[in-house]
């Protein structure tokens, strides 16, 4: 979600020192606004009646003061002590902030495409403007691919940056468009049906996408290693065939949620979660790019100058794996949490459940035979190659395969 | 003889070095990965009967015989678990100690081959300067850094040391899972998890639980009566919420009541209940026995689900298996917009009776409309005895209305004396005959569409074995609702070791321990400055740290060089 940065100009004024501080601290009154009006504000919190408290006047009231006091507050502050907006976490952050905010703004004018709700209903959702905003992301993230993939042949040229642009698109793309299903949920069954984009296998694909591309893109920036996203976008642009099938089969329609899924916790293990999945990816991305520089030097081939060294895809991998082992181990932790209030257990065994601890397992063996073993080079990277399998069983093959308490994940 | 004391120390430390060691570690991940694999492979806890068709005798006790059934409470299973503690413990011991020390180390002098083995490393050459003149500058840079200086043989050396700490990553990371597997130990011995069925109404005290491959119960502290149950529907049919009425009643005193629903369970005396299924609790059905003797009598059979209906006159049994008020059904074809209808309440029964085939029967209360239009009582039929076999079958007739059900015997009737030879005219004819005798002349206005099923009902109904076709014809529903028990005592310390487990991995990989030296020796010409830099793990984000500290060392060395004041 980092907002594209330039390295002159305007824009990079707004990214640094005062302006950055003033900013960073507005998005934190505004979250401060969002988390006071669900513990004091109107009749108090509901799953549903919150997010219509959220964009009604009350949320107004509420996270408009908050960013209001955040700003006063923080530009008399950075003028009492100027040296307090050097800070590297608000300079970090603020782009991350104003990505999420670009999103919600995508998200709000699509809103107006929207069709009215007389003209939707649940039996018939073709209609629905998301559906075509999530097309214009599978096409964006096809593209990308190719691109990256055509980088690797001509890298002096215009195509590595249409690449990057092109994800930068899609993510924002499918970011909107799954908040504005979440809108959607809500225009048919009198609302009855609202809930968040995370409840059934084609909306977390689409949240997959974007959470690898957003992981990828940062290393991109930050190591140089673009030739690492042909290899990770085309995991991307495989998942988006595999969506558009889903889709064809009638996947994509907004389902009620079942009573088992009526719970925040949902919110926030489900999106972890993936966190940790799209890590996986990204490190398995590495670990291809890192195995095909060997294939490559084998051959004496002169694409190799285009690939970062071994050193630093191996160190990419790695700290993918270092993103996403965290992620993944708070994600089953909260899981254990709602499945302890739930279904009377932190823990049953429940095939999800023991695939997500086969995953861990994985992993905390990788990181077992890097850390205090030292292992380096081709056989980590086959290790993340057949991890994220593992890891692409866990969270689609137990689906499909096995039965159990995690069965509304199910294809029909 | 023994051996002597100091030996089998020896044999104690050497059993400890290879519990504690990594490849032991790796190889132990590597088995319980691989064994839960088999776990989610092979169905757990299923009925014992199903295993052993699905296996045949010689696999099924092979299984059986390692508990593949019930794996991961099997003695083998925990075992690996409990080495898996022992190796944590192993490790944790013997590693704690030195990496206290080395955390508390204070060893601030370097060696030159330390320093040419470093990958990061730049020299100064500067003309006499003070000490202090050198230090001051470094030390201002260095404003985030914990420093020590010391001078060995002429040469002063400055340490700086960030993230240091990061070795705490590795101690909570290793505690934490020893700190869970203990919790989950106790969860398993001093906790409990069971359910228990309560019809509305009534009150149960008891739950019970698979152990292995038999099933236990528990008697609890207090009853838990049900009072109500209800489900919400959404308008497509799928339930929205369930949810239950409970008064716990402790020593006789109805001490607490409350709602609960899934995902929001009641907490009482340190025991959770939970909202976990539903069923019927025994509703009353009343069956209409339509029969086919020809006398057109209908017979009323009042039972109970889960109950045995037995009709002596005939032998034939009704073993009524379960009832649902309501059958939410998708009409339309697969790729049109989805339709959904309630088809109305259904009960299941097996019919059984001399010389008869065994049946299983749901029959709907209900006639089925299509498009508006009445097409009749339908039930579905599965001899398999199994309801994904449910095969419909419409009856023709609208058994709802007694006199649909008059005129198809009465045409039966006039259908026996009717001329054969002409069959349609003969139709018609006993139609009208049936029609009069049942209306007179008072014709009912949609008589056609009686005619259609009554037409249709002669095609299927004479056909069937039965003496009598039993339909659902009045029902007063109750509910039970299935609630989980749990008392878990070790909940508590797996959320206390699995928050220092995410605190331990937050340390340990992004925290990276950096350190610097800075060395400055004295020559016969000059100042010879070193700035050397290490860092355990993040070579990448290291490389870049340690050229903006190289940068603005850069700036202050030029400045001395060039003998001007800082």
């Amino acid at each position: 979600m980092n907002a594209h940065v330039e390295t002159n100009g305007i824009m990079s004024s707004l990214y640094q020192g005062r302006p950055a501080f003033v900013r960073y601290w507005a998005y934190i009154g505004l979250m401060l606004g969002a988390v006071g009006l669900a513990l004091w504000g109107g009749d108090g919190y509901t799953e549903n009646g919150y997010i219509f408290q959220l964009v009604g006047q009350d949320g107004f009231m509420w996270l408009g003061t908050g960013a209001l006091l955040a700003t006063g507050v923080s530009i008399a502050y950075s003028t009492m002590r100027p040296e307090a907006t050097e800070g590297w976490i608000p300079k970090m952050m603020v782009s991350w902030f104003d990505g999420a905010a670009l999103m919600v703004i995508l998200m709000a004018v699509l809103t107006l495409f929207e069709p009215t709700s007389a003209n939707v209903s649940y039996e018939d959702q073709s209609n629905l403007f998301a559906g075509h905003v999530i097309m214009t992301m599978n096409v964006l993230f096809i593209f990308s691919a190719v691109s990256y993939i055509a980088y690797l042949f001509a890298p002096d040229s215009f195509i590595g940056k249409l690449a990057t642009w092109t994800a930068w698109a899609g993510v924002y793309a499918g970011g909107s468009a799954l908040l504005l299903r979440w809108y959607e949920s809500y225009l048919f069954m009198g609302g009855e049906i609202g809930h968040a984009p995370v409840s059934n296998i084609y909306e977390v694909f689409i949240l997959l996408f974007c959470i690898v591309c957003i992981i990828y893109l940062q290393w991109e920036r930050n190591y140089e290693a673009k030739a690492m996203g042909a290899f990770v976008m085309v995991l991307v642009a495989s998942g988006v065939f595999f969506a558009i099938w889903l889709e064809s089969v009638g996947q994509a329609e907004i389902k009620p949620l079942v009573p088992a899924l009526q719970s925040y916790w949902m919110k926030i293990h489900v999106p972890m979660n993936f966190v940790g999945y799209g890590a996986f990816a990204v490190a398995c991305g590495a670990g291809m790019a890192y195995l095909t520089r060997m294939w490559l030097e084998a051959r004496n081939s002169k694409m190799v100058k285009v690939f970062p060294s071994l050193e630093q895809l191996d160190q990419l991998a790695y700290k993918s794996v270092a993103v996403g082992f965290p992620a993944f181990t708070l994600a089953t932790i909260l899981g254990a949490a709602w499945a302890a209030e739930a279904w009377g257990g932190y823990w049953s065994w429940d095939p999800k459940e023991t695939w997500a601890l086969i995953v861990w397992l994985v992993y905390g063996a990788y990181l077992h035979v890097r850390i205090s073993h030292g292992w380096h080079g081709k056989t980590l990277a086959w290790w993340t190659v057949i991890g994220f399998l593992v890891t692409v069983f866990c969270f689609l093959g137990v689906n499909m395969y096995l039965a159990g308490l995690h069965s509304y994940g199910r294809l029909s | 003889m023994m051996p002597p004391m100091s030996q089998s120390s020896d044999y104690i430390k050497t059993i400890l070095l290879r519990l504690g060691s990594m490849s032991l570690a790796i190889t132990l991940l590597t088995v319980l990965a691989l064994a839960s694999v088999i776990g989610t492979v092979l169905l757990q806890n299923q009925d014992q009967g199903d295993y052993l068709q699905q296996f045949g005798p010689i696999w099924y006790w092979v299984f059986r015989a390692l508990g593949l059934f019930d794996m991961y409470h099997t003695w083998w299973f925990l075992s690996l678990l409990g080495f898996l503690m022992l190796s944590l413990t192993v490790c944790l011991y013997r590693n704690v100690p030195r990496f206290l020390k080395e955390m508390k180390s204070k060893k601030v002098p370097v060696s030159d081959s330390a320093i040419k083995h470093m990958e990061h490393v730049h020299h100064w050459q500067l003309p006499e300067q003070s000490l202090e003149k050198i230090i001051s500058p470094i030390k201002d840079q260095l404003k985030e850094w914990t420093i020590r200086t010391e001078e060995r043989n002429g040469i002063t050396y400055l340490r700086a040391d960030k993230g240091h700490y990061h070795k705490w990553g590795y101690i909570f990371v290793h505690s934490a899972m020893l700190v869970i597997l203990i919790g989950g130990w106790i969860s398993v011995h001093y906790g409990f998890r069971g359910n228990m069925q309560v019809p509305v109404g009534a009150k149960e005290h008891e739950i019970s639980f698979l152990k292995g491959t038999s099933t236990e119960s528990l008697v609890m502290p207090f009853y838990v009566r049900c009072n109500d149950f209800s489900i919400d529907f959404y308008p497509n049919g799928m339930p929205k919420e369930f949810k239950s009425n409970l008064t716990i009643i402790d020593g006789g005193k109805e001490v607490l009541t409350s709602d609960i629903i899934v995902n929001d369970p009641l907490y009482y005396k340190g025991i959770r209940i939970y909202q976990a299924s539903f069923g019927d609790g025994g509703s009353n059905i009343r069956l209409k026995l339509m029969k086919l003797d020809g006398s057109g009598d209908v017979e009323i059979a009042k039972t109970k689900v889960y109950t045995t209906f037995k009709d002596d006159k005939t032998d034939i049994t009704l073993e009524i298996t379960d009832f649902r008020p309501h059958n939410v059904e998708n009409m339309a074809e697969v790729h049109e917009p989805k339709d959904f209808q309630d088809l109305g309440a259904s009960v299941d029964y097996v019919m059984r009776g001399p010389g008869l085939k065994p049946v299983k029967i749901r029959s709907f209360i209900d006639p089925f409309i299509l498009n508006d239009e009445n097409r009749g009582t339908f039930m579905s039929v599965s001899f398999s005895g199994n309801t994904k076999d449910f095969k419909p079958m419409a009856l023709g007739l609208d058994m709802t209305n007694p006199k649909e059900w008059e005129l198809f015997q009465r045409f039966i009737v006039r259908l026996g004396s009717a001329d054969l030879k002409h069959p349609k005219k003969a139709n018609l004819q006993a139609f009208k005959l049936a029609m009069a005798d049942v209306f007179g002349a008072n014709r009912p206005d949609n008589f056609q569409a009686m005619a259609t099923r009554v037409i249709q009902a002669i095609q299927v109904i004479p056909r069937l074995p039965w003496p009598y076709i039993p339909i659902l014809d009045n029902y007063d529903q109750k509910y039970y609702t299935g609630l989980q028990l749990a008392r878990d005592p070790g909940m508590n310390v797996v959320w206390v070791g699995s928050g220092l487990l995410v605190f331990g991995l937050c340390i340990m990989l992004y925290i990276s321990h950096r350190k610097l030296w800075v060395i400055i020796r004295r020559e016969k010409d000059g100042v010879k400055v070193t700035l050397a830099g290490l860092s355990n793990r993040n070579p990448l984000n290291f490389k870049r740290e340690f050229k903006e500290i190289l940068t603005s060392f850069e700036n202050d060395m030029q400045h001395l060089k060039q003998g001007e004041n800082v």
